[in-house]
């Protein structure tokens, strides 16, 4: 009994120095924080939402691992987002540029105003 | 007078949506994906065929090519593999396969299987080639005229689709 109890305490203590290797090679924190950053603005190809941080997806990680190669590479940000953009298209990156997509926020806005507008005459007639 | 007109507006903002909805759900083709049409084709490195040989990439940028990314274990491979044979038979055109994260040994059991439409198969055992390409998983199949991508369907590949986007160039 006892000798369980000390085989336990063994491995308890040798459990300490197993710790999580590294994914990415020569990986620096700043670098890393930066990889999470790019990670979470990019737009897994495969999932119809999701960035790549949240995802499973063997595409994700093969993004993340050369996103990080890239980071190694001296690559900046914009030209990271730059190359996403240009390999997969508007759809990778989850900052949307309202100049391109004008329609999508100005049409429920239209539909605000004129209801606005309807209702407020409605009332107004109907109070006289 | 001010309701009739307001439910005018209501009924018609709703068939219009109904509309809409109708009309986007019957257009099949809503890739949200880009596909690499246009581009030219990049190949930076070295490429080994499945067999362990060179391949001579500039037989690659040369002339009509069409490259299928497949593996092993992906289905829509099986389904789209017969339509490849019937493409290899009648079609004057080179068909390379690309062998997308996927063990040696599969790979050439798959082909054993299901017959090898290719005239080789470059081997991308971690997938960095196929990162390179722009390709998201397979089955994809690029259609490459002289170095520059002419036509690329990610999914599986169909006599429709081919009539579609890639018979104009044969």
């Amino acid at each position: 009994m006892i000798d369980l109890k000390n085989t336990f305490r063994f491995l308890l203590i040798f459990s300490f120095l197993i710790q999580a290797d590294t994914l990415y090679e020569d990986i620096d924190e700043d670098e890393l924080e930066r990889l999470e950053y790019l990670a979470d603005n990019i737009r897994c190809p495969k999932c119809s939402y999701g960035n790549i941080s949240s995802s499973n997806a063997p595409i994700s990680k093969d993004l993340k691992k050369e996103i990080a190669s890239l980071i190694n590479e001296g690559y900046s940000d914009q030209e990271i987002f730059d190359l996403m953009q240009y390999r997969y298209g508007d759809y990778i990156l989850l900052d949307t540029n309202i100049e391109d997509n004008k329609s999508i926020f100005l049409i429920p806005l239209m539909i605000l105003v004129i209801s606005i507008l309807l209702v407020t005459t409605y009332t107004i007639r109907k109070s006289k | 007078m001010i309701t009739r007109a307001f439910l005018a507006i209501f009924l018609f903002l709703l068939i219009g949506l109904l509309g809409f909805f109708a009309i986007s759900l019957q257009n099949d083709d809503m890739q949200p994906i880009k596909t690499q049409e246009g581009k030219p084709l990049i190949l930076d490195r070295e490429l080994y065929t499945i067999e362990g040989m060179k391949v001579d990439k500039e037989s690659l940028f040369s002339g009509k090519i069409i490259l299928n990314v497949y593996a092993s274990y992906c289905l829509p491979c099986v389904i789209e593999h017969p339509f490849l044979m019937e493409i290899a038979d009648s079609k004057n055109v080179k068909i390379v396969g690309l062998s997308h994260k996927d063990q040696i040994v599969e790979t050439k059991k798959y082909l054993e299987k299901y017959g090898n439409p290719y005239d080789f198969s470059i081997l991308d055992l971690d997938g960095s080639l196929s990162l390179k390409l722009g390709v998201i998983g397979p089955p994809e199949t690029f259609l490459i005229i002289n170095g520059e991508i002419v036509a690329h369907r990610i999914g599986v590949i169909d006599i429709d689709i081919w009539n579609d986007r890639f018979e104009k160039y044969f």
